[in-house]
């Protein structure tokens, strides 16, 4: 019994918004390193990334980190890379934006922040999520969001891009 | 039906039919290319003061309806049209076109070689030209020495704030001669709307502390404005955000100080594509411009454009880099014409649901 509570349109909008707001508050693109979480996070990442060139001109970086390894709730073996990247990355004095699809309790968030700290020291980094949808176990707030989902902690939020779920679509589930 | 002429500036006169009201009038004459909606075209206060030629060749058959008002008071001067269509069996239509321009005062001449007329006029400078009884040397006379009012604005806007009410979001919305559309639109959307005068202040519009401000679209050039609407917009876009069309969205390019200039020929129609830039797609939109922002002036700093018409390569958009302020040159709502980008309505809301967190 599920409920779809963002289409195709309404995602695509969501992420034009993020972009814009993005140029807002760094003022252009100057620096700018994008970060995504995992898997979902990363495909939203290069949207942004995509918009961003279209707009700007520019190619705005994009990284991929895998956040496991941090994490303080999920049971986990400690040899995952941290970085889904070929290439060698610095996010030293960069401005990262943190890219993730869900922004639930936070746990996420936190450990993608010890997994950036070991890439060096950015300037700063601020937080753009497709879906806020409360019950935050830890002080961490999303800098740009799509879309504010109020949910029970019955309900489970599902997210799918069309990169790997063949459509763009937020759901909300009973457990 | 009686004979009545057309008669243009550079001297040229058409012959043809009178229907509507027994009146002899003077505007500027264009040329719209909408396949429907001629009931929206006409009471839409962008063509006060001017005479509009419908390519369409059959115009009236689906009479007039309660629905499809743009604005109650219609201020355009006349309506030329290859055949006027007296049959309407559209079942929402309680009127028809000829009682209805009755009405408002305002003739129409059938009969016309409207491909002829448009050629004639495309892609030069506007026009005057008046529908006459007799198109004689004192009708041409009267018609070169007719000067038109750049006041248009200042003859359509509201005198007084008004009231659409709704339980969401608080939004003032500047009146420029705007048209229904958008308080149908924010009406949708629930907004709580309060219309208010061309001339309003800034401090007025922070008094009010309203969620969103919008800027309507509306008659004439921008710069037959006085410059306080400019000093308005470049304060409240900076604390409250803002969207603005047609009028609205050169008034917001001229305070951003990019350079508004006359397009040659003007262009109302909805067959442009229209790319919108951040995402590469094609929309179409109702266009209804005279005017258009150069690219060339937009200051990279200030402002990003957003949307770019495909056949004209005009700007069709822009947004302020700073603030969460944007305009579009074309008329989001339709009316008529598609409703592509009827979601603009909501992008702006997103911005200001954004802001008041």
């Amino acid at each position: 019994m599920s409920k779809v509570v963002v289409d195709k349109m309404a995602m695509q909008r969501a992420l034009t918004r993020i972009t814009y707001e993005i140029i807002e508050k760094n003022k252009g693109v100057n620096n700018l390193v994008l970060v995504g979480i995992k898997t979902r996070g990363i495909y939203l990442a290069k949207r942004i990334a995509n918009r961003l060139q279209k707009l700007e001109n520019k190619e705005v970086p994009v990284v991929g980190i895998d956040v496991t390894k941090y994490r303080d709730d999920i049971q986990h073996t400690d040899n995952e890379p941290a970085v889904l990247s070929d290439e060698a990355v610095s996010l030293k004095d960069k401005n990262i934006i943190l890219v993730d699809d869900v922004l639930f309790t936070g746990r996420t968030i936190n450990a993608a922040l010890s997994a950036i700290a070991e890439l060096g020291r950015p300037k700063n980094i601020r937080l753009a999520v497709l879906v806020d949808r409360g019950h935050r176990e830890l002080p961490i707030r999303a800098d740009f969001v799509g879309k504010n989902i109020p949910t029970s902690k019955q309900e489970i939020i599902n997210v799918q891009v069309d990169e790997i779920d063949d459509q763009d679509s937020v759901e909300i589930d009973e457990k | 039906m009686t004979t009545r002429y057309l008669i243009l500036e550079d001297g040229t006169s058409y012959k043809g039919k009178a229907f509507g009201a027994e009146a002899t009038t003077t505007g500027e004459i264009i040329v719209n290319s909408n396949m429907l909606g001629y009931q929206e075209v006409i009471t839409n206060q962008i063509y006060h003061n001017q005479i509009i030629v419908f390519t369409q060749p059959s115009i009236g058959n689906t009479g007039i309806n309660h629905k499809s008002f743009e604005a109650i008071v219609t201020n355009s001067k006349g309506v030329v049209v290859k055949e006027y269509s007296n049959i309407s069996t559209n079942r929402l239509g309680n009127l028809n076109l000829d009682l209805f321009l009755k009405q408002h005062n305002i003739p129409g001449i059938a009969g016309i070689d409207t491909r002829e007329l448009t050629r004639r006029l495309n892609r030069k400078q506007t026009m005057k030209a008046s529908i006459v009884d007799m198109d004689d040397e004192h009708a041409f006379d009267q018609l070169h020495a007719t000067v038109l009012t750049n006041q248009q604005v200042n003859q359509v806007s509201t005198k007084a704030p008004f009231p659409n009410t709704g339980d969401g979001y608080n939004i003032v919305l500047i009146d420029f001669g705007l048209k229904y559309g958008i308080l149908r639109k924010l009406a949708d959307l629930d907004c709580n709307v309060i219309v208010m005068p061309f001339e309003t202040t800034s401090q007025e519009i922070f008094d009010l502390d309203p969620d969103g401000v919008v800027l309507s679209t509306g008659p004439g050039s921008p710069r037959d404005l006085p410059d306080s609407v400019l000093q308005m917009i470049r304060e409240v876009q900076k604390e409250i955000p803002m969207f603005a069309m047609g009028l609205g969205h050169e008034l917001f390019a001229l305070a951003n100080d990019a350079n508004v200039y006359k397009l040659d020929g003007e262009h109302h129609g909805s067959n442009h594509p229209i790319r919108q830039v951040i995402t590469n797609q094609i929309i179409y939109a109702s266009q209804s411009e005279g005017y258009a922002v150069d690219p060339k002036s937009i200051i990279h700093d200030q402002l990003l454009i957003t949307y770019v018409d495909l056949v004209n390569g005009t700007v069709q958009g822009i947004r302020h880099r700073d603030y969460p302020a944007f305009s579009v040159q074309f008329s989001p709502d339709g009316g008529p014409g598609p409703q592509d980008s009827a979601d603009l309505f909501e992008e702006f809301l997103e911005n200001v649901s954004s802001q008041r967190r």
